[in-house]
């Protein structure tokens, strides 16, 4: 074997450069393969009968109407779920198993699943639903989470007295002494509603049983999660449940945990045949939503505007069953913090069970809420004591070296630089006169992300002999275009042409905690980083001695070695997991290591509010995100962008509404999202990188989103004088604000 | 299940709807149709197309009136040379209805028959006078378009009745304008809106029409305010004082677009504009 200086080649750059997403024509012309678009031969077709009350007892579910309705094949209820064999573990979630696929003795929220219907057709299907009678024994039930926090509430699970769903605090300094000894203290509430994420693309699940092996298609975020839930649920191993995923017609948080899956998987597997479920646009509004939440702000500041002492009491709203919120309020302790140095701070973060629909992920979960109740207090401290918003900001932001309030020493931090490109891109300092009837004004926020703990990504490279190389990854393509991010990597880190590197879609042969938490570029740098430094190590001991060269942009030729060597594939694993933490090991007591890195953003806006109606006008936005290192230019604009406008709604109009426990506006006439014409025409983005060419990549999925709806808040209340503290800022509420009148 | 039919002509769609005066209905663009069927607010047995039925698109102009047929869409009447010359706010406020997908399907007939009362069209028709042509089992008749809708989404017609079209006569010395109020997203329907139609004798108010709509079940016009400002030159204190009695008199409706309280401010706010923009 020849070890010839001309089988190392160099590659042109592939990371930094705008790459189209490799399915782009696809899915312009739309011949993209979706979930929802796929069947399964010999499948039937099922609806879900759901329940009117928001707590009930179930007496009686008769189905003999809708058996008696031609093509309906099977009615399945709680109870035949709780009682069947195939189901041993009827229970499932990814915090606490206190969900069922369908109510299990009673019904928790208006929406909670009561029966499945399974016919020949989705008509049939939907008919039968129709002919489900229910005999409910209705129940106390509590919609507000202060409400059910009251000793005698109605108690939602029996095994989680006072409707506990999560409790975290944490203690640092001494924030009673420094509270009595301030000159200046300022306090607010602030409060976030639920919102929906509206992915274009329902939640819809396909499963399939053969034997005792379970394949399940389904539009989720998070395959390897409702893979191990189902193995579990029906006492298999794993490695028997293939759960595969299509790039998903939007995401945004909607498609994470488990949500139709389970009672997808317990249907085929009592029918013994193929089960398809796709939910209306209604029933995505009952499925999940953004966290309600309320945050108490205390803080004592000296005459400079430096922040001595905070104390922060944030509720949220978990909603009827647990999904994540128990440890996600643990994220909202420490997403509640801020860019900020804080000498002295004392956080409590609970969660509450209410009969309202489960709270769960959602784009800037637990960062949003928690950005909106600061950054406005930054803004009314600053007005406060006469001291510009920017300038409050310079003197408290935190800087390498310092410790974030859970006692972690700070790196890689760049809160300056964003705030600088955001004031300097809006004019920060230079107001514009208002025409007449309207107000004008500038807004900043910036904001500090964690990354989510606990989490693990594997990856697998394959290089074949042909010169093809095949990545396996469960991550999911949700619209950001994973699939062409990680073949830029792959291609980067293997030094091969991009054009021969493939991305398969997530088929379960590698483990992947999520798609979600702005986390997956960066932790899939490092797997596959390592997978393709096996791979080059391989190679290199094929060629015996030879430098396979530490500069990645030269690389062997992995054909003619492996051609020389008779071999079909090399093939090199990678591993990334989030450092383990005992920070959050004691919820009473959080301190220590809490990110693995910071992810950090800022947004400036400037708005036009009409002062005789309250309406905004956003004239000009920008947004910067940390980004590290760019792989994408073009698909990191569109996140920090899209972002921006996907966080306008939620700021300016969003909110799903509950009436006596019902959600009133469970479709997009009576909810609305911003369309294109609410996109400000001057809406720009920076993604900020830093010099050194190992630098970490950040994600960049959310940094602009949590800072959206403070920095209207802020260019709101510069404009009018008036502060808005609760979510959405409607045009009502702004009127109201600035006419002092109470809703 | 429900029955689709397309019949040639209006008699034998008068006499099919008359059939099952609850059951069946008139399908045209289907924008509001196909929504309401979705979410199963109504469940029609026989869906009466009248797509393949001439003679009720276009818009016409003689010497004296301007006639839009029924199946006419927004985004056609927003493009016609002749209603943007003659009935400028009705080519406004088709021009804003929904958004661009609703207005290419959606037909001004099917925006009357809905009677939704977040709608922009009515509120300018019936500030125009405009008249409703309609033809039923026992023959056509005219009614004003103030007069179709009853309230929530129900109409005066009566079994068997489809609207064929809406006429407007043509005056050059009326100035009428819409102002049209979102409260949510840009295409969002109507929170308020407001149509105001003035007509003038040199300097001096001959007639003056203020139509608010949106904020109310039905369109509602308020001659009895807007009478104190004939014979004047609606000056800034006439429009500040018909504003103010308009936004005292109206009993707004609460949705997801804004309360009573705001509605009322918000009427009051827009009846100021429309004034504005129709004084001279």
């Amino acid at each position: 074997m020849t070890t010839s200086a001309d089988t190392l080649v160099r590659r042109a750059r592939v990371l930094g450069v705008s790459l189209p997403m490799p399915d782009a024509a696809d899915r312009v012309v739309g011949t993209l393969e979706y979930t929802v678009d796929h069947s399964v031969e010999g499948m039937v077709h099922a609806r879900l009968v759901r329940s009117p009350y928001p707590h009930a007892r179930i007496i009686d579910v008769d189905v003999s109407g809708a058996l008696a309705e031609d093509g309906v094949l099977r009615v399945v209820t709680g109870a035949d779920i709780e009682t069947a064999v195939e189901i041993p573990n009827p229970f499932f979630g990814l915090t606490r198993r206190d969900q069922a696929p369908l109510a299990i003795g009673k019904v928790r929220y208006v929406g909670d699943p009561v029966a499945l219907v399974v016919a020949e057709t989705p008509q049939t299907a939907r008919a039968g639903a129709e002919s489900v009678l229910v005999d409910y024994d209705e129940l106390a039930y509590v919609v507000d989470p202060k409400d059910a926090l009251v000793p005698d509430a109605p108690v939602l699970h029996d095994e989680w007295p006072g409707n506990e769903c999560g409790e975290w605090r944490l203690d640092r300094g001494d924030v009673d002494g420094a509270m009595s000894n301030a000159t200046h203290l300022f306090e607010a509430t602030y409060t976030s509603p639920m919102a929906n994420a509206v992915p274009f693309e329902p939640h819809v699940a396909i499963a399939v049983w053969v034997d005792d092996f379970l394949e399940v298609w389904t539009a989720t975020q998070w395959p390897s999660a409702v893979r191990g839930e189902l193995a579990h649920m029906f006492d298999i191993d794993p490695g028997k449940v293939q759960v595969r995923v299509f790039p998903l017609g939007g995401g945004y948080g909607a498609k994470s945990q488990l949500k139709i899956e389970p009672v997808v998987a317990a249907a085929a597997r009592m029918m013994g045949r193929p089960v398809r479920l796709e939910l209306d646009r209604d029933e995505v509004f009952l499925t999940t939503g953004k966290h309600p939440a309320r945050m108490n702000i205390r803080t004592a500041v000296d005459a400079e505007g430096r922040f001595i002492a905070r104390e922060i009491d944030l509720l949220y709203n978990g909603g009827a069953y647990a999904v994540v919120t128990p440890k996600a309020v643990a994220q909202g302790l420490l997403r509640s913090i801020g860019p900020y140095r804080f000498p002295n701070i004392r956080i409590r973060s609970r969660g509450v069970y209410t009969n309202t629909i489960p709270s769960g992920s959602f784009r800037g979960a637990m960062t949003n809420q928690a950005a909106f109740a600061y950054e406005s207090h930054a803004d009314e401290i600053a007005a406060g004591l006469g001291i510009d918003p920017y300038e409050l900001r310079e003197r408290n932001l935190l800087e390498d070296g310092d410790l974030f309030a859970s006692g972690q020493v700070m790196h890689d931090i760049h809160f300056r630089e964003l705030l600088q490109d955001v004031a300097k891109v809006i004019g920060w300092g230079k107001e514009r006169a208002s025409p007449a009837g309207k107000a004008i004004g500038k807004g900043l926020a910036v904001i500090i992300k964690t990354t989510p703990p606990g989490t693990r990504s594997e990856v697998r490279v394959e290089v074949h002999a042909d010169g093809q190389v095949l990545v396996h990854t469960n991550s999911v393509d949700m619209g950001q275009g994973v699939l062409g991010t990680l073949a830029q990597l792959t291609a980067h880190h293997l030094g091969v042409d991009i054009e021969k590197v493939r991305v398969r879609d997530p088929d379960s042969s590698t483990f992947d905690s999520m798609t979600a938490g702005s986390r997956t570029t960066f932790v899939a740098d490092h797997a596959i980083g390592e997978a393709c430094e096996s791979i080059r190590r391989q190679a290199a001991e094929i060629v015996a001695g030879r430098s396979y060269g530490s500069d990645p942009g030269t690389t062997p030729d992995y054909e003619e070695i492996m051609r020389e060597a008779s071999i079909t594939a090399l093939i090199g694993e990678g591993v990334y997991q989030s450092t383990p933490s005992d920070a959050l090991s004691n919820p009473l007591d959080v301190k220590g290591e809490v990110a693995d890195h910071w992810h950090q953003g800022a947004v400036a806006v400037e708005v036009a509010v009409d002062v005789e109606t309250g309406k905004v006008e956003i004239l000009r936005c920008h947004g910067a995100a940390w980004a590290g290192r760019v792989v994408n230019p073009i698909r990191a604009r569109q996140q920090s962008e899209g972002s921006i406008i996907f966080g306008m709604g939620p700021a300016l109009f969003e909110e799903v509404i509950f009436v006596d426990g019902q959600v009133s506006n469970p479709n997009l006439s009576d909810y609305m999202i911003p369309s294109i014409v609410d996109v400000p025409i001057n809406l720009t983005s920076s993604s900020l990188e830093s010099p050194d060419p190992d630098a970490d990549i950040h994600g960049v999925g959310e940094m602009t989103i949590p800072a959206v709806a403070p920095a209207i808040a802020n260019a709101i209340a510069r404009a009018t004088g008036a502060r808005v503290r609760d979510l959405p800022m409607t045009a009502e509420r702004v009127l109201r604000a600035i006419l002092g009148e109470p809703e | 299940m429900t029955r689709f039919v397309e019949p040639r002509d209006l008699q034998e769609a008068c006499a099919i709807l008359a059939d099952d005066e609850w059951g069946n209905k008139v399908i045209s663009g289907g924008t509001a149709l196909v929504l309401m069927m979705r979410q199963g607010l109504i469940a029609p047995s026989t869906l009466v197309s009248i797509g393949r039925i001439d003679d009720l698109d276009g818009i016409r102009k003689d010497d004296s009136r301007i006639t839009i047929g029924a199946r006419t869409t927004h985004t056609a009447i927003a493009a016609s040379a002749e209603v943007q010359r003659w009935l400028p706010s009705l080519a406004d406020a088709c021009s804003r209805v929904g958004n661009v997908r609703v207005r290419n399907v959606g037909t001004l007939g099917g925006n009357l028959a809905e009677a939704d009362y977040a709608a922009d069209p009515p509120t300018v028709l019936v500030g125009l006078d405009a008249l409703c042509h309609v033809i039923g089992p026992h023959g056509a008749r005219v009614l004003p378009v103030a007069d179709l809708a009853t309230g929530f989404y129900t109409t005066s017609l009566g079994p068997g009745e489809i609207i064929t079209g809406v006429s407007v006569l043509i005056d050059e010395h009326r100035v009428s304008v819409y102002e049209k109020y979102v409260s949510r997203s840009s295409e969002d329907r109507p929170c308020v809106g407001v149509s105001a139609t003035a007509r003038y004798d040199g300097t001096s108010l001959d007639q003056l029409n203020v139509v608010v709509g949106a904020a109310v079940a039905v369109p509602r016009r308020f001659d009895e305010v807007t009478a104190s400002a004939l014979g004047g030159t609606l000056d800034e204190t006439a429009r500040r004082d018909i504003a103010a009695a308009i936004g005292e008199a109206i009993d707004p409706i609460e949705d997801a677009r804004g309360s009573a309280w705001y509605r009322r401010k918000v009427t009051a706010v827009l009846v100021k504009r429309a004034l504005e923009r129709v004084s001279r």
